[in-house]
C-alpha cells in the first residue's frame, strides 16, 4: 500500500487545549454518530484533536464496551496516489493462491474504530463513493472486489480533515460530499494559548514559549509570500524542543521555523529578522 | 553607507510581518505630498509607505529594521489615536489652559501645541518624550531589537560633538543625546542651565510606565514648565530647528485616525436619517389626519431637517479632510504592492539598478457590463479555439504495470513471478498495476498591454470626403428639413483593439479551463518610471469564476506602455509557480513607449531594447516568451525585439483569439 496508516492504540491522554466549545460539539456528533469533517490550515491541531477525542470516547471511561476496542482510532494521511482500494483491501499473492486483506478502512468500519482521513481532498475521486454510503443513512460499505456489502459497526464514525486555504481550486471538496458532515473550523490559536501549547509539548520556559507564540503570530502575517500556511504550532513546538535540547534560540528558529516555511531567500531574510527582533 | 536598495525587498516582508498590514517601502525623495516636505535623512511613516533616507550613515543593515520599527511603533503604540478632549480631560496643567480656536480642520497635536506660547517648543519637547516612549515599549515587545538599537544610538554618538549646553537649543540637543543612551552624567557635566537633571527625571519616569500616548503629553508638558524660563531668558526666539514638526507627518496620521472616527460617525448618521425616515414614511397617513396646512412641517420634520443638515456637514468635512490628506500625503495605494525593477540602458549598455518602480494591484470588477453576453462570446469561439488544443493531452490518468502497489493484479507480473518462482529464482513482487495521473505541469501568464492606444477603433471610419459638389447639408435643428426615416440614429458601439483583447482573454480562460492548465491573466500600463502598473485579473492559483468575468471585463485602456518591468514582473511570477514549463504571452497593439522609458519622449529604441532585454531574461530563466502584436506595422520593431522570431502579427484583428491559441499549443505541446 502506498498511504500511510497509523494504527493508534492511545494508551495515554494526547495533550489537547481546546480554544472553543470544539470537545463538547464533537461529542454530540459522535453521539448522534454525525460524520464530522475537520477545517483547517496544516499544523493547527487537528490531528492532536481528534487524538484526544478518540482517547475521551474509548479510554476514558474504563467500563465501557468501546474501551476494549485494541485500535481506536485509525488514521490515513491522503494523497494523490491514494486510491479506493487502498482503503477498503486488495487481494495479495501467497503461494499460489490470491488472499483477501482489508484495508485500513474497512477494519476501522468492522472494529467501530474512528478513521480519520487526513487531508482527504488529496486523494482520488474514486475514495469519494465509500465515503457516500458510510456517512449517510445507510452507513454501509460496499468491497466491490468480493461483493461484500460491509454494514458499519455502531462505534464507527468517519472524520475528515480538509483545509481550504492550501488545497487547489481543482481540488476542492464537492458539496454532495461536504454536506455529509458536520464541519468544525480550526485556526491557530491566539499567542497566549499557542504559548501554553508550547509551554506543555516542550517544557520550555514560559517568557520563551511566550516569544515563541508571537513569532508564531507575526510569520503568519507573511501567508501569502509563497507559503499559504504560515507557521505552524507545530514547528513552534520543534523549535521550543531544540531550546530544551541546548540549541540556541535563533539557530533553532532557524532550523524549525525559516528554512522549514519558504525556499525564497528574501522571504527567509525577513522571517529572520522578524525572529531576530521577537526573540530577547 | 548602507543602501535602502540592499535591504527594501526583506524589509517590505518585516514591516508586514510585525504591523500585519503591507507598507510600501520608498526612499524620501519619493515622497510625492504637496503640502509637507519631509527630511530626507529621518524615517516617516505614512497611510500607506514607510519613508526612509536612501542612504544610511549605519554601521549594519539592522539599523533600518530600527527606523522602520521606530514608525511601526507609533502605529502600533497608538501615537496617533491621540485626542485633545482625552488629554485635556487627563492632564490637569492642559486643562487649565484656554482651549485654542484653530477650527475643525487642524490636527489634534497642532491644537496641543498651540495651547502654549511657543507651539515649536512643545512639538519638539512631545516628540522627544514620544520616542523615549514608543522605543520603551518596542524594546519590551521585540527585546531583539534593543542590541541593534543600541548599536545603532551608540555609532550616532560617536559621531557626534558633544558641547557644552547654555541655551535652549543645546539643552534640547542634550536630551537627543540621551535618549540615544549617552552616558547622563557626562552630559550634566556638560549641562550650564541646570536642566538637565531634571529633564532626565521626568523622562525617567516616562520610560518607568509609557503607558499610552497622554504620558507622553504630560511629560512634554512638564519639559515645557522646566524650559520655559529659558525662554524668557533669550532675546527674541531662538533659532529653534523646532516648526518642521509642526504639521509634520505625525499630525497629517493623526488627521487620518481622526478621519476614520468621523467616517464612522457619518455612517452612523446616516444610519439614523434613514430610520427616521422610514419611522416618518410609516406616518404619513397619520400626518395626512393631522391636516397640516401646504408647506407647514411637524416638529418630528424639523427634527429630522436638523439631522439631515449635521449629516451633509458632516459628508463635506470628511470630504474636504480626506482630499487635504491625499494632498499633503501624496496619493495612496492601499491595494497594491510595490516592487523594484532593474531597466536596460542599451545607451550606456548596463542596468539601471531598481530603476522602476511596479504597483500590483487588482483589475477593478466591473459587474455593470452584461457577463451574460461575455458568456456568449465564450460560446460563439468555443469550437475555433479548442481545436488546436485536441492536439494536446488533456489531463487525465493512465495505468501502469508491474509496480509493487495498485488497485489491480497486473496478471502477465503474476505470471512472470510464478514461473520464477518455479524455476528456483527470486520472482519480482511488482505484481501489480494502477492508475497514475498525467499531468501537465505548465504554466501561462497572459500579459495585456492596457495602454491607451487600445482605445482606438479597430476599423475606424474613412475620413470624409468635402466637396464642393456634396449635397446641401441639412439643418438638423430644422424638424422639417429631413424625413423621419433619414433622420440619423446612433451607430453601434465602436469595437475597439481593448474589446477584442478581452474577448480572447476569456476565450482562452475558457479553452484553458479544459485543458486543466494553470494561468494567469494580467494587464500592465502606467507612466512613468516610478509608476508602472500591474493588474492581476486571475492568479494561477484562482479559479475561474464570475469574479474572473468581471475582472477581465474590468480591462480598460489606461496609460503609457512600459513593457520591460511588466514582463520581468510576469517572469517572476511564473518562476515562483514552480511549474516545469513556464510560458509568457504578451498581447500588445505597438511598441513599448513611456513618458520617460529613453532620453527623448518620442524615440522608441529605448523601450524597444529594453523589452528585448526582458524577454532575453526571462529565456535565460527558463521562460517561453511569445508576442502577439495588433500593430500591423510590428514587424519593423517586433523583429528585434523578439528573438527566434517568437512574434506574431495579426493582420485581421478579429483572428486573435484563435491565433492565439494556436501560438499557445505550438508553445506548451
Amino acid at each position: 500500500m502506498t498511504e500511510a496508516v497509523t494504527f493508534d492504540y492511545l494508551a495515554s491522554e494526547p495533550y489537547y487545549l481546546a480554544v472553543g466549545d470544539e470537545v463538547e460539539v464533537f461529542e454530540a456528533a459522535y453521539a448522534a454518530r454525525l460524520p464530522v469533517l475537520l477545517k483547517g490550515p496544516t499544523g493547527c491541531g487537528k490531528t492532536r484533536f481528534i487524538e484526544h477525542m478518540a482517547w475521551r470516547l474509548y479510554r476514558s471511561d474504563r467500563g465501557s464496551a468501546r474501551c476494549r476496542l485494541e485500535v481506536p482510532l485509525v488514521t490515513l494521511s491522503c494523497h494523490e496516489d491514494l486510491t479506493a482500494t487502498d482503503l477498503v483491501g486488495r487481494f495479495l499473492l501467497q503461494g499460489d493462491e490470491t488472499v483477501w486483506s482489508d484495508g485500513p478502512l474497512t477494519r476501522a468500519v468492522r472494529t467501530g474504530a474512528l478513521c480519520y482521513l487526513d487531508e482527504v481532498v488529496e486523494a482520488r475521486k474514486d475514495t469519494t463513493v465509500l465515503i457516500h454510503s458510510l456517512t449517510d443513512h445507510r452507513r454501509l460499505l460496499p468491497i466491490e472486489k468480493t461483493g461484500e456489502l460491509l454494514p458499519a459497526h455502531e462505534d464507527f464514525l468517519l472524520v475528515m480533515s480538509y483545509n481550504p486555504g492550501y488545497q487547489s481550486v481543482l481540488k476542492d471538496l464537492k458539496p454532495s460530499t461536504r454536506q455529509r458532515f458536520v464541519s468544525l473550523t480550526f485556526d491557530y490559536p491566539d499567542p497566549e494559548r499557542e504559548g501554553a501549547i508550547i509551554r506543555h509539548e516542550t517544557g520550555v520556559e514560559p517568557a520563551m514559549a511566550e516569544r515563541l507564540a508571537v513569532i508564531g503570530e507575526k510569520v503568519r502575517n507573511l501567508r501569502e509570500h509563497g507559503f499559504e500556511e504560515g507557521v505552524s504550532t507545530r514547528l513552534l513546538v520543534y523549535t521550543g524542543d531544540l531550546i530544551c535540547r541546548g540549541i540556541e534560540a535563533r539557530r533553532a528558529a532557524e532550523i524549525a521555523i525559516i528554512n522549514a516555511v519558504s525556499d525564497d531567500a528574501t522571504v527567509q531574510q525577513a522571517i529572520s529578522d522578524i525572529v531576530d527582533t521577537v526573540l530577547p | 553607507m548602507i543602501s535602502l536598495g540592499d535591504v527594501e525587498d526583506h524589509l517590505a516582508l518585516f514591516a508586514e510581518g510585525i504591523s500585519g498590514r503591507y507598507y510600501h517601502i520608498k526612499p524620501v525623495a519619493e515622497f510625492a505630498g504637496r503640502r509637507l516636505a519631509l527630511n530626507p535623512e529621518q524615517a516617516a511613516l505614512t497611510v500607506d509607505t514607510l519613508y526612509l533616507p536612501e542612504q544610511l550613515d549605519a554601521p549594519e543593515q539592522s539599523a533600518y529594521r530600527v527606523l522602520a520599527l521606530q514608525q511601526l511603533g507609533h502605529r502600533e503604540f497608538g501615537s496617533f489615536r491621540f485626542e485633545l478632549a482625552s488629554a485635556r480631560a487627563r492632564i490637569p496643567m492642559l486643562a487649565a489652559m484656554p482651549l485654542p480656536e484653530l477650527g475643525m480642520r487642524v490636527s489634534d497635536f497642532d491644537l496641543f501645541y498651540a495651547h502654549f506660547e511657543h507651539p515649536g517648543l512643545i512639538s519638539r519637547l512631545f516628540h522627544q518624550a514620544e520616542r523615549l516612549r514608543v522605543d520603551t515599549l518596542l524594546r519590551r515587545a521585540y527585546p531583539g531589537i534593543t542590541r541593534h538599537m543600541r548599536r545603532y544610538h551608540a555609532y550616532l554618538l560617536e559621531q557626534a560633538s558633544l558641547e557644552l549646553a547654555d541655551d535652549l537649543n543645546s539643552l534640547l540637543q542634550l536630551v537627543d543625546w540621551l535618549l540615544l543612551g549617552a552616558d547622563a552624567a557626562l552630559l550634566e557635566t556638560l549641562d550650564l542651565t541646570a536642566r538637565l537633571a531634571p529633564a532626565q527625571q521626568i523622562l525617567a519616569d516616562l520610560e518607568q510606565s509609557p503607558g499610552d500616548v497622554y504620558q507622553s503629553v504630560e511629560a512634554a508638558c512638564l519639559l515645557y514648565a522646566l524650559c520655559d524660563p529659558l525662554l524668557d531668558a533669550r532675546q527674541g526666539l531662538p533659532p529653534l530647528p523646532l516648526d518642521e514638526e509642526l504639521s509634520g507627518p505625525a499630525s497629517w496620521m493623526q488627521r487620518e485616525a481622526r478621519l476614520d472616527d468621523w467616517r464612522q460617525d457619518l455612517e452612523a448618521m446616516n444610519s439614523i436619517v434613514l430610520d427616521v425616515e422610514m419611522l416618518l414614511g410609516e406616518e404619513a397617513a397619520a400626518a395626512d389626519a393631522e391636516g397640516l396646512s401646504d408647506g407647514e412641517l411637524r416638529p418630528d420634520d424639523v427634527h429630522l431637517n436638523a439631522i439631515r443638515r449635521d449629516r451633509d456637514t458632516l459628508a463635506r468635512r470628511v470630504d474636504m479632510e480626506r482630499s487635504a490628506i491625499a494632498d499633503a500625503l501624496g496619493r495612496t495605494r492601499n491595494g497594491a504592492r510595490s516592487f523594484r525593477y532593474d531597466e536596460w540602458d542599451y545607451l550606456q549598455q548596463r542596468y539601471l539598478p531598481r530603476w522602476c518602480r511596479l504597483y500590483e494591484e487588482r483589475l477593478t470588477p466591473d459587474y455593470e457590463q452584461d457577463l451574460g453576453a461575455l458568456q456568449a462570446v465564450i460560446r460563439r469561439h468555443r469550437a475555433e479555439v479548442q481545436k488546436p488544443f485536441e492536439q494536446i493531452k488533456p489531463l487525465g490518468y493512465q495505468r501502469v504495470f508491474g509496480v509493487a502497489d495498485g488497485d489491480e493484479l497486473d496478471f502477465n507480473a503474476v505470471i512472470q513471478a510464478r514461473q520464477d518462482s518455479r524455476a528456483g529464482q527470486t520472482p519480482d513482487d511488482r505484481v501489480y498495476s494502477r492508475r497514475e495521473r498525467v499531468h501537465r505541469d505548465v504554466c501561462a501568464a497572459f500579459l495585456v498591454d492596457l495602454s491607451a492606444s487600445t482605445d482606438d477603433a479597430i476599423d475606424p471610419p474613412p475620413p470624409a470626403q468635402w466637396d464642393a459638389d456634396d449635397e446641401e447639408i441639412a439643418n438638423l435643428r430644422d424638424p422639417f428639413a429631413l424625413d423621419a426615416d433619414e433622420i440619423p440614429v446612433d451607430e453601434a458601439p465602436r469595437r475597439r483593439i481593448i474589446d477584442v483583447q478581452r474577448e480572447s482573454m476569456l476565450v482562452m480562460s475558457a479553452a484553458l479551463e479544459q485543458l486543466g492548465d494553470s494561468y494567469g491573466i494580467y494587464g500592465f500600463s502606467g507612466y512613468g518610471r516610478d509608476c508602472v502598473e500591474f493588474f492581476v485579473a486571475k492568479e494561477p492559483d484562482e479559479p475561474f469564476n464570475r469574479d474572473t468575468l468581471a475582472a477581465i471585463a474590468g480591462m480598460t485602456p489606461k496609460r503609457s506602455t512600459r513593457m520591460g518591468p511588466a514582463i520581468r514582473h510576469a517572469v517572476r511570477k511564473l518562476i515562483a509557480s514552480g511549474n516545469a514549463l513556464k510560458v509568457l504571452l504578451i498581447l500588445s497593439d505597438g511598441f513599448p513607449q513611456d513618458s520617460d522609458y529613453g532620453p527623448e519622449r518620442g524615440e522608441h529604441e529605448y523601450g524597444v531594447q529594453d523589452t528585448a532585454r526582458a524577454l532575453k531574461e526571462a529565456h535565460e530563466k527558463g521562460v517561453e516568451t511569445f508576442c502577439v502584436t495588433v500593430d500591423r506595422s510590428g514587424h519593423d520593431y517586433l523583429r528585434r525585439m523578439c528573438a527566434d522570431a517568437r512574434y506574431l502579427v495579426i493582420d485581421e484583428i478579429e483572428d486573435l483569439p484563435q491565433a492565439l491559441s494556436k501560438v499557445y499549443q505550438a508553445l506548451t505541446s
